[in-house]
């Protein structure tokens, strides 16, 4: 026997493929807008989540990964001494600015605020991944950095070798990474310790430009060194220097020796390095993810946006469905005159949400897969869809079908039989 | 068996034991008429309220339908036929009196009830032949008898024989938009008969219809009394249904005129 649901549906083609167009728009609605949250929560400390450090070492009033104080180095040779430490290394966040040395692209558009990772490419405990061009040990050459492949358009850097300046210094692209680029933060830059401190303590030359006109010598000054200045090609900056125990770095990223407790070693580290707090890798990344979703705002209105889409979604298969509903009132009204029970007209409307609930959410979720990969490649803004994400949305789609069913089934409840003998 | 009989008899093989045709009284019924009457009504009266106003569109009905026979139910528009139908099929509940449906008195019975009456024992032809625009013509008589709970194995092979009875086998597939409307109407007799229902109720069976195919389905309906002893109660303007009809009462003003 044919599914009175299935068949109502199907009924009228093109009105079907409206009435499911507003379901896969609900669908996407809501899978964008917790994609984008849960994309967003996830990029934030996407960083810490790949370290391999069981503890990171920050200072006193670290606020979250990219907002702290420095701390010396001599307390990463300090740290190494604690007990229970297996390796120590160091890793320093700064900030900066990025010039491209190509005069066509717009003046606007030349300078990008950059955010510097610092780490020891050789290290174990630190490592933007995956590599997907390049090499991870091309770090070691001095002034060179890793980008994300989101960020190529951005900073200029069209393929491997191409050159950029950080702050006064040169860049040049030696591998790119994809999916670590956290969109509440500026562009990251990957580089060893040694650049990093050569491009964090380089800050901005003045430079004065004079030429003869007319019988005048006309001068103009810069603060900054550019290709404009000197050409980038041109550059050989000095070799960066080794950090010393006195340069800042931003952690101190631990691995525990096997079977160590780290509620006892983070307790030692603390004690060990006056000024610091020790935190595991979870609640480093628990710590940088609570600060943006609710100290910035920018989760709650990421969250507000997913609450919205639910809404909007509900209010659209509920329109759907009561327009059904209504359409087929006769209908309803006959199988009541027959002396069908309210059952079995819940049942078929139930059963046509379903349908709509599960035919609305395959080619929503598909379209939002799609656009993932899209803005991920094009915007390095990631949409994420976990198996989690697809089954919390079905779960949703499913029950804002039945909720608006439930709304349709009142029209039904309160249908007057008699209806069935107007003609 | 042919196609021009009408042997309902398999229909029971898939259906529950029926209750005895009249179980029990709950009102006095006049002895004589106690095996015979399938509906009797006394007193029925409905009065619609709208806000402050009322309108009285039944007065004192008495009415006795026999068993087995066709009772045509006339008069003019508004006088009140539909309103007396849809208390008959205990789909409205009156504002007084008692109705008695093959010895049982519907007015005190539930909705729930009521429902389940309807659905053993009460088929319905309507004049817009409500057929199921999506489902095919089989499809409408599978619903009907799937409603009235006969098990999923016999459902098509029983769907498929109540439309050979009304001629339309050729026909199962087809959807009600792709039927003339003297199909329809068939199609609307068969789902009706699903289930073995003692009573036919048909509001205006042949109003849609035009002069051929009123004729057939007249003809149906009369064999549908008088070779399986159905109680047919017709609402109607049609006066070729005279000619088939056991009795014909006049409503006018919401009374029953002699």
């Amino acid at each position: 026997m044919a599914s009175i649901a299935r068949k109502n549906l199907f009924e009228d083609i093109p009105r079907f493929l409206v009435a499911q167009a507003g379901i896969v728009f609900a669908v996407s609605l809501v899978t964008i807008q917790v994609g984008i949250l849960r994309g967003f929560t996830r990029g934030t400390a996407l960083l810490i989540d790949q370290s391999k450090a069981d503890i990171w070492v920050g200072s006193a009033d670290m606020v979250q990964m990219e907002l702290t104080s420095p701390l010396p180095l001599e307390q990463l040779l300090q740290a190494r001494k604690v007990p229970g430490v297996a390796l120590a290394e160091a890793l320093v966040v700064s900030s900066s600015r990025w010039r491209t040395p190509d005069k066509t692209v717009p003046p606007t558009k030349r300078i990008t605020p950059v955010r510097i990772f610092g780490f020891n490419p050789k290290g174990q405990l630190f490592a933007p991944e995956p590599i997907t061009q390049g090499s991870l040990s091309a770090l070691t050459e001095p002034y060179t950095v890793i980008v994300d492949e989101s960020n190529q358009q951005s900073l200029n850097l069209k393929q491997l070798g191409a050159v950029g300046t950080i702050a006064s210094l040169k860049a040049k692209l030696v591998g790119t990474t994809q999916g670590t680029q956290s969109i509440a933060s500026s562009t990251y830059i990957f580089t060893s310790l040694e650049s990093a401190k050569a491009y964090a303590q380089s800050g901005i030359s003045p430079e004065v430009n004079c030429r003869l006109q007319d019988g005048n010598i006309r001068c103009n000054s810069n603060y900054d060194i550019t290709s404009t200045a000197i050409g980038v090609d041109n550059l050989t900056p000095p070799v960066p220097e080794k950090l010393s125990a006195t340069d800042p770095i931003s952690y101190i990223l631990v691995k525990a020796t096997p079977n160590q407790n780290l509620k006892t070693l983070k307790q030692a580290l603390e004690k060990a390095l006056p000024g610091t707090r020790a935190f595991t890798r979870l609640e480093m990344a628990q710590q940088t993810r609570d600060f943006w979703q609710k100290r910035t705002g920018v989760g709650f209105v990421l969250g507000l946006g997913a609450t919205v889409g639910v809404i909007v979604g509900m209010v659209i298969v509920s329109q759907i469905l009561y327009s059904s509903v209504s359409d087929h009132l006769k209908e309803f009204g006959t199988l009541k005159a027959m002396g069908a029970s309210d059952w079995v007209i819940y049942g078929v409307i139930l059963e046509q949400a379903l349908w709509m609930a599960v035919l609305g959410y395959i080619p929503g979720i598909l379209l939002c897969l799609g656009l993932g990969s899209w803005t991920l490649a094009t915007q390095g803004i990631i949409i994420l869809i976990t198996p989690l994400t697809a089954g919390g949305v079905l779960l949703v789609t499913v029950s804002m079908c039945i909720g608006s069913a439930l709304f349709a089934i009142q029209k039904v409840t309160h249908v007057d039989p008699a209806i069935v003998f107007k003609a | 068996m042919t196609a021009s009989s009408l042997d309902l008899t398999r229909l029971s093989e898939h259906l529950p034991t029926e209750a005895p045709l009249l179980a029990e009284r709950t009102f006095p019924l006049d002895i004589g008429r106690y095996h015979t009457d399938a509906i009797v009504t006394r007193g029925v009266e409905m009065v619609f309220q709208n806000g402050s106003e009322q309108f009285q569109a039944l007065k004192g009905i008495d009415l006795d339908v026999h068993i087995g026979d066709i009772q045509l139910l006339m008069g003019p528009s508004g006088s009140g036929k539909t309103t007396l139908l849809s208390i008959l099929a205990g789909i409205l509940t009156p504002t007084a009196g008692s109705v008695n449906l093959l010895g049982r008195e519907i007015t005190s019975m539930s909705r729930e009830q009521l429902a389940k009456f309807r659905l053993k024992n009460i088929g319905f032809i309507f004049q817009g032949f409500n057929l199921f625009p999506a489902l095919t013509a089989q499809e409408n008589v599978e619903l009907a008898l799937r409603v009235k709970g006969m098990p999923a194995k016999a459902v098509r092979q029983e769907a498929r024989f109540l439309l050979d009875q009304v001629g339309l086998s050729a026909q199962a597939k087809q959807l009600p938009r792709d039927l003339s409307g003297g199909q329809k109407q068939r199609v609307a007799i068969a789902r009706a008969l699903a289930g073995n229902p003692r009573l036919i109720m048909a509001d205006e069976p042949t109003a849609a219809l035009d002069s051929q195919n009123g004729h057939a389905v007249i003809e149906l309906l009369r064999r549908l009394a008088k070779e399986s002893g159905r109680t047919v109660l017709m609402v109607t303007h049609d006066p070729r249904i005279m000619d088939v009809a056991d009795r014909v009462v006049y409503l006018e003003d919401g009374m029953l005129k002699a």
